[in-house]
Protein backbone atom coordinates (compact mmCIF):
# COMPACT_ATOMS: atom_id res chain seq x y z
CA UNK A 1 0.00 0.00 0.00
CA UNK A 2 1.70 3.42 -1.13
CA UNK A 3 0.65 6.38 0.29
CA UNK A 4 -0.04 9.86 -0.60
CA UNK A 5 2.39 12.32 1.16
CA UNK A 6 0.10 14.85 3.44
CA UNK A 7 -0.68 17.99 1.48
CA UNK A 8 0.99 21.02 2.18
CA UNK A 9 -1.88 22.38 4.25
CA UNK A 10 -2.20 18.99 5.68
CA UNK A 11 1.64 19.27 6.83
CA UNK A 12 1.71 22.71 7.78
CA UNK A 13 -1.51 21.79 10.30
CA UNK A 14 0.56 18.66 11.66
CA UNK A 15 3.51 21.23 12.16
CA UNK A 16 1.24 23.33 14.11
CA UNK A 17 -0.60 20.72 16.10
CA UNK A 18 3.14 19.34 17.31
CA UNK A 19 4.63 22.37 17.95
CA UNK A 20 1.62 23.42 20.03
CA UNK A 21 1.92 20.00 22.28
CA UNK A 22 5.21 20.28 22.23
CA UNK A 23 4.81 23.41 24.54
CA UNK A 24 2.39 21.89 26.57
CA UNK A 25 4.96 19.04 27.19
CA UNK A 26 7.62 21.26 27.69
CA UNK A 27 5.98 22.92 30.59
CA UNK A 28 4.86 19.59 32.23
CA UNK A 29 7.97 17.87 32.14
CA UNK A 30 9.80 21.11 33.72
CA UNK A 31 6.75 20.80 36.42
CA UNK A 32 7.62 17.37 36.94
CA UNK A 33 11.64 17.84 37.00
CA UNK A 34 11.34 20.95 38.43
CA UNK A 35 13.99 22.16 35.77
CA UNK A 36 14.25 24.04 32.67
CA UNK A 37 13.16 21.29 29.62
CA UNK A 38 14.18 22.09 26.40
CA UNK A 39 12.07 20.48 23.58
CA UNK A 40 12.98 21.30 20.13
CA UNK A 41 10.59 22.28 17.50
CA UNK A 42 9.55 18.86 16.04
CA UNK A 43 10.45 18.06 12.67
CA UNK A 44 8.04 15.62 10.66
CA UNK A 45 8.35 13.97 7.93
CA UNK A 46 7.08 10.49 5.93
CA UNK A 47 9.76 8.54 5.54
CA UNK A 48 9.76 4.82 3.85
CA UNK A 49 10.75 2.61 6.37
CA UNK A 50 14.39 1.76 4.53
CA UNK A 51 15.34 5.11 4.63
CA UNK A 52 15.13 5.30 7.83
CA UNK A 53 18.18 4.11 10.00
CA UNK A 54 20.28 6.39 7.43
CA UNK A 55 17.87 9.16 7.96
CA UNK A 56 18.09 8.85 11.93
CA UNK A 57 21.64 8.10 11.96
CA UNK A 58 22.10 11.45 9.98
CA UNK A 59 20.17 13.17 12.92
CA UNK A 60 21.75 11.21 16.34
CA UNK A 61 25.22 10.39 15.01
CA UNK A 62 27.18 6.47 14.63
CA UNK A 63 27.00 5.79 18.37
CA UNK A 64 25.61 3.11 20.66
CA UNK A 65 22.08 4.16 21.96
CA UNK A 66 19.59 2.36 23.87
CA UNK A 67 15.96 2.39 22.71
CA UNK A 68 12.61 2.27 24.36
CA UNK A 69 9.49 1.49 22.39
CA UNK A 70 6.02 2.00 23.60
CA UNK A 71 2.50 1.30 21.71
CA UNK A 72 -0.26 3.65 21.35
CA UNK A 73 -3.95 2.90 20.65
CA UNK A 74 -7.23 4.37 20.00
CA UNK A 75 -7.75 7.20 17.34
CA UNK A 76 -4.33 7.09 16.29
CA UNK A 77 -2.40 3.78 16.39
CA UNK A 78 1.04 3.38 16.06
CA UNK A 79 4.64 2.94 17.78
CA UNK A 80 6.93 5.62 19.07
CA UNK A 81 10.84 5.29 19.87
CA UNK A 82 12.62 6.95 22.24
CA UNK A 83 15.99 6.75 21.28
CA UNK A 84 18.67 7.55 24.13
CA UNK A 85 21.98 8.33 23.40
CA UNK A 86 23.59 9.82 27.10
CA UNK A 87 21.71 8.41 29.84
CA UNK A 88 23.30 10.85 32.56
CA UNK A 89 21.03 8.15 34.56
CA UNK A 90 21.99 9.50 37.48
CA UNK A 91 21.44 12.93 37.69
CA UNK A 92 17.73 11.79 36.11
CA UNK A 93 17.17 9.36 39.02
CA UNK A 94 17.79 12.31 41.27
CA UNK A 95 14.83 14.35 39.39
CA UNK A 96 12.54 11.49 39.40
CA UNK A 97 12.64 10.64 43.40
CA UNK A 98 15.23 7.51 43.53
CA UNK A 99 17.24 8.02 46.62
CA UNK A 100 19.14 4.24 46.14
CA UNK A 101 22.38 3.29 44.31
CA UNK A 102 21.83 2.83 40.51
CA UNK A 103 21.81 -0.39 39.77
CA UNK A 104 21.45 -2.00 36.33
CA UNK A 105 17.56 -2.73 37.04
CA UNK A 106 17.07 0.87 38.34
CA UNK A 107 19.10 2.21 35.15
CA UNK A 108 16.38 0.58 32.79
CA UNK A 109 13.50 1.67 34.88
CA UNK A 110 14.77 5.11 33.93
CA UNK A 111 15.09 4.60 30.77
CA UNK A 112 11.36 3.26 31.07
CA UNK A 113 10.00 5.94 32.84
CA UNK A 114 11.87 9.13 31.27
CA UNK A 115 10.54 7.03 27.63
CA UNK A 116 6.84 6.75 28.83
CA UNK A 117 6.77 10.43 30.27
CA UNK A 118 8.09 12.22 26.79
CA UNK A 119 6.14 10.38 24.48
CA UNK A 120 2.70 10.62 26.99
CA UNK A 121 3.43 14.25 27.11
CA UNK A 122 4.18 14.91 23.34
CA UNK A 123 1.17 11.88 22.04
CA UNK A 124 -0.99 13.12 24.70
CA UNK A 125 -0.53 16.81 23.53
CA UNK A 126 -0.99 16.28 20.00
CA UNK A 127 -4.58 14.27 20.64
CA UNK A 128 -5.60 16.69 22.98
CA UNK A 129 -4.90 19.81 20.15
CA UNK A 130 -6.96 17.09 17.63
CA UNK A 131 -9.71 16.44 20.14
CA UNK A 132 -9.01 12.53 20.58
CA UNK A 133 -7.85 10.57 23.27
CA UNK A 134 -4.92 7.86 23.12
CA UNK A 135 -4.15 4.41 25.46
CA UNK A 136 -0.87 3.75 26.03
CA UNK A 137 0.72 0.22 26.29
CA UNK A 138 3.63 -0.13 29.26
CA UNK A 139 6.97 0.84 27.63
CA UNK A 140 9.52 -2.21 26.74
CA UNK A 141 13.45 -1.77 26.32
CA UNK A 142 14.36 -2.44 22.80
CA UNK A 143 18.08 -1.91 23.19
CA UNK A 144 20.66 -1.02 25.43
CA UNK A 145 24.18 0.32 24.23
CA UNK A 146 23.49 -1.06 20.73
CA UNK A 147 24.68 0.01 17.84
CA UNK A 148 21.85 2.59 16.15
CA UNK A 149 21.70 0.47 12.94
CA UNK A 150 21.23 -2.51 14.33
CA UNK A 151 18.13 -0.75 16.39
CA UNK A 152 16.80 0.03 13.05
CA UNK A 153 17.44 -2.58 10.73
CA UNK A 154 14.23 -2.90 8.61
CA UNK A 155 14.11 -6.54 8.73
CA UNK A 156 13.25 -5.69 12.77
CA UNK A 157 10.65 -2.87 11.57
CA UNK A 158 7.18 -4.42 10.06
CA UNK A 159 6.30 -1.32 8.54
CA UNK A 160 7.28 0.35 4.99
CA UNK A 161 6.13 4.10 5.62
CA UNK A 162 6.49 5.66 8.78
CA UNK A 163 6.14 9.38 9.91
CA UNK A 164 8.91 10.33 11.70
CA UNK A 165 8.27 12.84 14.42
CA UNK A 166 11.75 14.07 15.44
CA UNK A 167 11.75 15.79 18.71
CA UNK A 168 14.95 16.42 21.03
CA UNK A 169 14.44 16.63 24.26
CA UNK A 170 17.52 17.72 26.96
CA UNK A 171 17.31 18.93 30.86
CA UNK A 172 18.68 22.25 31.83
CA UNK A 173 22.35 21.33 33.03
CA UNK A 174 22.14 17.49 32.68
CA UNK A 175 23.71 15.53 30.70
CA UNK A 176 21.05 13.81 28.88
CA UNK A 177 19.77 13.81 25.35
CA UNK A 178 16.77 12.06 23.92
CA UNK A 179 15.20 11.81 20.54
CA UNK A 180 11.41 10.59 19.45
CA UNK A 181 10.73 8.97 16.83
CA UNK A 182 6.61 8.07 16.15
CA UNK A 183 5.32 5.44 14.13
CA UNK A 184 2.50 5.25 12.63
CA UNK A 185 0.45 2.34 10.91
CA UNK A 186 -0.24 3.38 7.26
CA UNK A 187 -3.91 3.30 8.05
CA UNK A 188 -3.59 5.87 10.79
CA UNK A 189 -1.77 8.01 8.29
CA UNK A 190 -4.59 8.37 6.55
CA UNK A 191 -6.56 8.85 9.68
CA UNK A 192 -4.73 11.54 10.60
CA UNK A 193 -5.14 12.82 7.52
CA UNK A 194 -8.88 13.29 8.04
CA UNK A 195 -8.34 14.65 11.49
CA UNK A 196 -6.40 17.63 10.21
CA UNK A 197 -8.90 18.29 7.43
CA UNK A 198 -11.52 18.17 10.43
CA UNK A 199 -9.04 20.43 12.47
CA UNK A 200 -8.26 22.94 9.75
CA UNK A 201 -11.87 23.41 8.72
CA UNK A 202 -12.27 23.86 12.59
CA UNK A 203 -9.89 26.89 12.99
CA UNK B 1 -29.99 -8.09 29.09
CA UNK B 2 -31.08 -4.75 30.47
CA UNK B 3 -29.12 -1.61 30.40
CA UNK B 4 -29.65 -1.43 34.20
CA UNK B 5 -27.77 -4.06 35.19
CA UNK B 6 -24.62 -2.90 33.54
CA UNK B 7 -23.59 -0.78 36.31
CA UNK B 8 -23.93 -3.38 38.82
CA UNK B 9 -22.34 -5.55 36.64
CA UNK B 10 -19.31 -3.49 36.53
CA UNK B 11 -18.81 -3.09 39.90
CA UNK B 12 -18.83 -7.12 40.52
CA UNK B 13 -16.41 -7.26 37.75
CA UNK B 14 -13.84 -4.95 39.10
CA UNK B 15 -14.30 -6.28 42.48
CA UNK B 16 -14.13 -9.91 41.45
CA UNK B 17 -11.23 -9.56 38.13
CA UNK B 18 -8.16 -11.63 39.05
CA UNK B 19 -6.03 -8.55 38.77
CA UNK B 20 -5.41 -6.05 41.82
CA UNK B 21 -7.52 -2.64 41.36
CA UNK B 22 -7.17 -0.10 43.83
CA UNK B 23 -7.90 3.49 43.33
CA UNK B 24 -6.07 6.84 45.06
CA UNK B 25 -6.97 10.83 45.44
CA UNK B 26 -4.51 13.22 45.27
CA UNK B 27 -3.32 13.04 49.03
CA UNK B 28 -2.90 9.07 48.42
CA UNK B 29 -6.17 8.39 50.50
CA UNK B 30 -7.63 4.74 49.08
CA UNK B 31 -10.66 5.12 48.01
CA UNK B 32 -11.27 1.84 46.15
CA UNK B 33 -9.81 -1.89 46.74
CA UNK B 34 -10.47 -4.71 45.08
CA UNK B 35 -11.09 -8.37 46.35
CA UNK B 36 -7.45 -9.49 44.84
CA UNK B 37 -6.16 -6.49 46.85
CA UNK B 38 -7.96 -7.64 49.81
CA UNK B 39 -7.37 -11.62 49.85
CA UNK B 40 -3.36 -10.79 49.07
CA UNK B 41 -3.09 -8.03 51.39
CA UNK B 42 -4.81 -9.30 54.31
CA UNK B 43 -6.91 -6.18 54.26
CA UNK B 44 -10.36 -5.46 54.01
CA UNK B 45 -11.25 -2.49 52.36
CA UNK B 46 -13.56 -0.89 54.60
CA UNK B 47 -10.55 -0.58 56.92
CA UNK B 48 -8.41 1.07 54.45
CA UNK B 49 -10.90 2.97 52.94
CA UNK B 50 -10.18 7.15 53.47
CA UNK B 51 -6.60 5.90 55.13
CA UNK B 52 -3.50 7.56 53.48
CA UNK B 53 -1.77 4.29 50.99
CA UNK B 54 1.79 5.18 52.94
CA UNK B 55 0.65 5.08 56.50
CA UNK B 56 -1.33 1.76 56.10
CA UNK B 57 1.72 0.06 54.33
CA UNK B 58 4.77 1.58 55.43
CA UNK B 59 7.41 -0.82 53.56
CA UNK B 60 6.28 0.43 49.79
CA UNK B 61 9.42 2.59 47.91
CA UNK B 62 7.00 6.08 49.46
CA UNK B 63 9.55 8.86 48.00
CA UNK B 64 9.87 7.19 44.53
CA UNK B 65 6.05 5.70 44.00
CA UNK B 66 4.95 9.39 45.24
CA UNK B 67 6.49 10.86 42.47
CA UNK B 68 5.37 8.23 39.89
CA UNK B 69 1.66 9.45 41.34
CA UNK B 70 2.40 12.87 41.09
CA UNK B 71 3.79 12.69 37.95
CA UNK B 72 0.27 10.84 36.29
CA UNK B 73 -2.15 13.82 37.76
CA UNK B 74 0.24 16.55 36.15
CA UNK B 75 0.63 14.84 33.04
CA UNK B 76 -2.78 13.27 32.66
CA UNK B 77 -0.65 10.05 31.37
CA UNK B 78 -0.52 6.66 32.23
CA UNK B 79 2.53 5.31 34.12
CA UNK B 80 4.02 1.90 34.40
CA UNK B 81 6.03 -0.61 36.35
CA UNK B 82 7.47 -3.86 35.44
CA UNK B 83 8.54 -6.86 37.33
CA UNK B 84 11.75 -7.04 35.41
CA UNK B 85 12.83 -3.84 36.46
CA UNK B 86 11.49 -3.68 39.99
CA UNK B 87 9.81 -7.58 40.80
CA UNK B 88 6.91 -5.90 43.01
CA UNK B 89 5.17 -3.31 44.15
CA UNK B 90 3.47 -5.30 47.16
CA UNK B 91 5.00 -8.44 48.83
CA UNK B 92 2.11 -10.50 48.49
CA UNK B 93 2.53 -14.16 48.68
CA UNK B 94 2.31 -15.93 45.07
CA UNK B 95 0.45 -19.23 43.80
CA UNK B 96 3.11 -20.91 43.05
CA UNK B 97 4.12 -21.84 46.93
CA UNK B 98 5.92 -25.48 45.83
CA UNK B 99 7.53 -25.19 42.11
CA UNK B 100 7.78 -21.67 42.03
CA UNK B 101 11.20 -20.50 43.12
CA UNK B 102 10.56 -17.01 43.88
CA UNK B 103 10.01 -15.24 47.22
CA UNK B 104 6.72 -13.24 46.74
CA UNK B 105 4.15 -12.37 43.73
CA UNK B 106 6.08 -10.62 40.25
CA UNK B 107 3.99 -7.62 39.61
CA UNK B 108 2.97 -5.47 36.41
CA UNK B 109 1.09 -2.48 37.34
CA UNK B 110 -0.58 0.14 35.69
CA UNK B 111 -0.98 3.36 36.48
CA UNK B 112 -3.99 5.29 34.48
CA UNK B 113 -5.21 8.85 35.34
CA UNK B 114 -9.28 9.23 35.92
CA UNK B 115 -10.48 12.07 34.44
CA UNK B 116 -13.88 14.36 35.90
CA UNK B 117 -16.16 16.48 34.12
CA UNK B 118 -13.47 19.09 33.62
CA UNK B 119 -10.63 17.07 32.26
CA UNK B 120 -8.76 16.97 35.51
CA UNK B 121 -7.47 13.71 36.84
CA UNK B 122 -9.35 13.80 39.88
CA UNK B 123 -7.90 9.83 40.98
CA UNK B 124 -5.23 7.57 39.88
CA UNK B 125 -6.07 3.95 39.17
CA UNK B 126 -3.77 1.11 40.07
CA UNK B 127 -4.35 -2.34 38.04
CA UNK B 128 -1.61 -4.86 39.41
CA UNK B 129 -0.78 -8.00 37.70
CA UNK B 130 -0.29 -11.21 38.89
CA UNK B 131 3.22 -12.26 36.34
CA UNK B 132 4.86 -15.10 38.43
CA UNK B 133 4.30 -17.47 36.20
CA UNK B 134 5.59 -15.23 33.28
CA UNK B 135 8.54 -14.25 35.54
CA UNK B 136 9.56 -17.65 35.99
CA UNK B 137 9.25 -18.70 32.27
CA UNK B 138 11.10 -15.84 31.45
CA UNK B 139 13.62 -16.89 33.88
CA UNK B 140 14.42 -20.00 33.17
CA UNK B 141 14.32 -18.74 29.20
CA UNK B 142 17.01 -16.12 30.20
CA UNK B 143 19.42 -18.84 31.94
CA UNK B 144 19.02 -21.25 28.89
CA UNK B 145 20.14 -18.78 26.53
CA UNK B 146 22.99 -17.58 29.11
CA UNK B 147 23.80 -21.34 29.03
CA UNK B 148 24.00 -21.86 24.88
CA UNK B 149 25.43 -18.57 24.68
CA UNK B 150 27.99 -19.65 27.34
CA UNK B 151 28.89 -23.04 25.09
CA UNK B 152 28.93 -21.37 22.58
CA UNK B 153 31.55 -18.72 22.96
CA UNK B 154 33.88 -21.61 24.96
CA UNK B 155 36.64 -24.08 23.81
CA UNK B 156 35.71 -27.72 24.68
CA UNK B 157 38.71 -28.46 25.54
CA UNK B 158 40.36 -25.99 27.69
CA UNK B 159 36.83 -24.17 28.31
CA UNK B 160 38.69 -20.53 27.62
CA UNK B 161 37.02 -18.53 25.24
CA UNK B 162 37.68 -19.99 21.43
CA UNK B 163 38.64 -18.00 18.45
CA UNK B 164 35.33 -16.54 17.44
CA UNK B 165 34.93 -15.23 20.31
CA UNK B 166 38.13 -13.45 21.77
CA UNK B 167 38.66 -12.12 18.04
CA UNK B 168 34.87 -10.53 18.71
CA UNK B 169 35.98 -9.47 22.15
CA UNK B 170 39.39 -7.82 20.62
CA UNK B 171 37.50 -6.14 18.04
CA UNK B 172 35.39 -4.13 20.18
CA UNK B 173 38.20 -3.67 22.79
CA UNK B 174 39.73 -2.07 19.60
CA UNK B 175 36.98 0.22 19.00
CA UNK B 176 36.60 1.03 22.50
CA UNK B 177 40.38 2.01 23.14
CA UNK B 178 40.63 4.06 19.39
CA UNK B 179 37.35 5.97 20.47
CA UNK B 180 38.24 6.65 24.23
CA UNK B 181 42.28 7.22 23.46
CA UNK B 182 42.91 4.27 25.82
CA UNK B 183 45.50 1.89 25.58
CA UNK B 184 45.41 -1.33 24.35
CA UNK B 185 47.87 -4.94 24.14
CA UNK B 186 47.73 -8.24 22.89
CA UNK B 187 49.90 -11.07 23.36
CA UNK B 188 49.66 -13.67 21.39
CA UNK B 189 51.42 -17.13 22.68
CA UNK B 190 52.57 -20.65 21.72
CA UNK B 191 53.47 -23.67 23.64
CA UNK B 192 57.23 -24.46 22.46
CA UNK B 193 57.67 -27.97 21.28
CA UNK B 194 54.16 -28.64 21.80
CA UNK B 195 55.03 -31.42 18.62
CA UNK B 196 57.26 -33.41 20.76
CA UNK B 197 54.68 -33.77 23.35
CA UNK B 198 52.58 -35.44 21.26
CA UNK B 199 54.54 -37.39 19.54
CA UNK B 200 56.84 -38.18 22.57
CA UNK B 201 53.36 -38.56 25.21
CA UNK B 202 50.56 -39.15 22.62
CA UNK B 203 47.63 -36.80 21.92
CA UNK B 204 45.48 -37.23 25.00
CA UNK B 205 48.70 -36.06 27.21
CA UNK B 206 49.27 -33.06 24.62
CA UNK B 207 45.63 -32.71 25.31
CA UNK B 208 45.79 -32.40 29.31
CA UNK B 209 49.27 -30.08 29.04
CA UNK B 210 46.93 -27.82 27.12
CA UNK B 211 44.29 -27.62 29.93
CA UNK B 212 47.03 -27.12 32.56
CA UNK B 213 48.70 -24.21 30.87
CA UNK B 214 45.20 -22.86 29.83
CA UNK B 215 44.20 -22.90 33.68
CA UNK B 216 47.81 -21.40 34.89
CA UNK B 217 47.60 -18.74 32.31
CA UNK B 218 43.79 -17.95 33.53
CA UNK B 219 44.88 -17.89 36.94
CA UNK B 220 47.77 -15.05 36.54
CA UNK B 221 45.55 -12.63 34.47
CA UNK B 222 43.25 -10.08 35.83
CA UNK B 223 39.88 -9.94 35.93
CA UNK B 224 39.76 -7.59 32.88
CA UNK B 225 42.34 -9.34 30.84
CA UNK B 226 40.60 -11.90 27.89
CA UNK B 227 42.23 -15.15 27.48
CA UNK B 228 41.29 -17.99 24.29
CA UNK B 229 42.53 -20.63 22.35
CA UNK B 230 43.19 -19.30 19.42
CA UNK B 231 44.86 -22.11 17.75
CA UNK B 232 46.05 -25.66 18.28
CA UNK B 233 48.51 -24.93 20.89
CA UNK B 234 48.33 -20.72 20.55
CA UNK B 235 46.11 -18.53 23.15
CA UNK B 236 45.33 -15.48 22.79
CA UNK B 237 45.30 -12.25 25.50
CA UNK B 238 43.53 -8.93 24.92
CA UNK B 239 44.73 -6.37 27.68
CA UNK B 240 42.56 -3.32 27.99
CA UNK B 241 43.89 -0.66 29.45
CA UNK B 242 47.11 -1.68 29.21
CA UNK B 243 50.54 -0.58 27.41
CA UNK B 244 53.26 -2.66 26.52
CA UNK B 245 55.38 -1.97 29.36
CA UNK B 246 52.83 -3.46 31.46
CA UNK B 247 52.49 -5.96 28.38
CA UNK B 248 55.72 -6.91 29.11
CA UNK B 249 55.18 -7.60 32.98
CA UNK B 250 52.44 -9.44 32.34
CA UNK B 251 53.99 -11.98 29.60
CA UNK B 252 56.51 -12.16 31.92
CA UNK B 253 54.53 -13.65 34.57
CA UNK B 254 52.96 -15.81 32.20
CA UNK B 255 55.88 -17.06 30.94
CA UNK B 256 57.41 -17.49 34.93
CA UNK B 257 54.33 -19.37 35.89
CA UNK B 258 54.35 -21.91 33.03
CA UNK B 259 58.42 -22.51 33.16
CA UNK B 260 58.45 -22.38 37.40
CA UNK B 261 56.55 -25.82 38.02
CA UNK B 262 56.70 -28.93 36.02
CA UNK B 263 53.82 -30.08 33.85
CA UNK B 264 52.98 -33.26 35.53
CA UNK B 265 49.73 -35.62 34.49
CA UNK B 266 49.88 -39.51 34.99
CA UNK B 267 53.75 -40.71 36.65
CA UNK B 268 54.82 -38.14 33.92
CA UNK B 269 56.74 -34.65 34.48
CA UNK B 270 57.28 -32.27 31.65
CA UNK B 271 58.97 -29.15 31.68
CA UNK B 272 57.19 -26.77 29.33
CA UNK B 273 57.65 -23.15 28.20
CA UNK B 274 55.76 -21.09 26.31
CA UNK B 275 56.78 -18.48 23.87
CA UNK B 276 55.04 -14.37 23.84
CA UNK B 277 54.53 -11.74 20.99
CA UNK B 278 53.50 -8.53 22.45
CA UNK B 279 52.12 -5.53 20.38
CA UNK B 280 50.16 -2.55 21.17
CA UNK B 281 47.53 -0.51 19.87
CA UNK B 282 48.83 2.53 17.91
CA UNK B 283 47.62 5.88 15.99
CA UNK B 284 48.20 4.09 12.60
CA UNK B 285 46.66 1.03 13.70
CA UNK B 286 44.14 0.02 10.94
CA UNK B 287 42.11 -2.88 12.57
CA UNK B 288 42.37 -5.37 15.39
CA UNK B 289 43.63 -8.07 13.07
CA UNK B 290 46.98 -5.99 12.26
CA UNK B 291 47.40 -6.52 15.98
CA UNK B 292 47.23 -9.85 15.76
CA UNK B 293 49.68 -10.52 13.13
CA UNK B 294 52.18 -8.03 14.57
CA UNK B 295 51.43 -10.18 17.99
CA UNK B 296 52.65 -13.08 15.43
CA UNK B 297 55.51 -11.77 13.91
CA UNK B 298 56.91 -11.08 17.75
CA UNK B 299 56.35 -14.67 18.62
CA UNK B 300 57.78 -15.55 15.53
CA UNK B 301 61.05 -13.29 16.63
CA UNK B 302 60.65 -14.80 20.54
CA UNK B 303 60.46 -18.82 18.87
CA UNK B 304 63.89 -17.64 16.92
CA UNK B 305 65.42 -16.18 19.08
CA UNK B 306 65.39 -18.90 21.65
CA UNK B 307 61.83 -19.48 22.97
CA UNK B 308 60.95 -19.15 26.41
CA UNK B 309 60.62 -15.50 25.94
CA UNK B 310 58.56 -12.71 25.63
CA UNK B 311 59.32 -10.09 22.34
CA UNK B 312 57.44 -6.88 22.24
CA UNK B 313 57.27 -5.72 18.15
CA UNK B 314 58.72 -3.15 16.93
CA UNK B 315 56.73 -1.10 14.21
CA UNK B 316 60.42 0.20 12.80
CA UNK B 317 62.56 -2.52 13.35
CA UNK B 318 64.05 -3.71 9.85
CA UNK B 319 63.99 -7.30 11.21
CA UNK B 320 60.42 -7.30 11.16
Amino acid sequence: MSIQPYTEDQADALQEVANIAMGQAGDSLARILDNFVTLSVPRIRQIEVKELADTVTAMVGEEDVSAVRQAFYNALRGEAIVIFTQSGADELAELLGYDCELDAAIEQELLLEVGNLLVGAILNGISDTLGTELGFSAPSLMAEHTPLRQVLAPDRLTWEQALLVEVNFSVEKHRFKSHLLMFMTEETIETLRHILDDFMDGL
Amino acid sequence: MPDTDAPKLLDFIVDRTHAGIFVVNRDMEIVLWNQFMEVHSGRKAQQLLGKNLFDEFPELPRKWLARKVENVFILKNFSFTSWEQRPYLFKFPHNRPVTGGVDCMRQDCTLMPVKNAAGEVEYVCFTLFDVTDTSIYQQKLKALTQELREVGNRDGLTQLFNRRYIEESLGKEFNRARRYGQPLTVILTDIDHFKQVNDTHGHLAGDEVLRIIARRLQDSLRDTDILGRYGGEEFLIVLPNTGTSGGKVLAERLRHAIESEPVSFGDTSLSVTISLGITELRKDSHDYEQLIGEADQALYQAKEGGRNRAIVFRPDDPAS
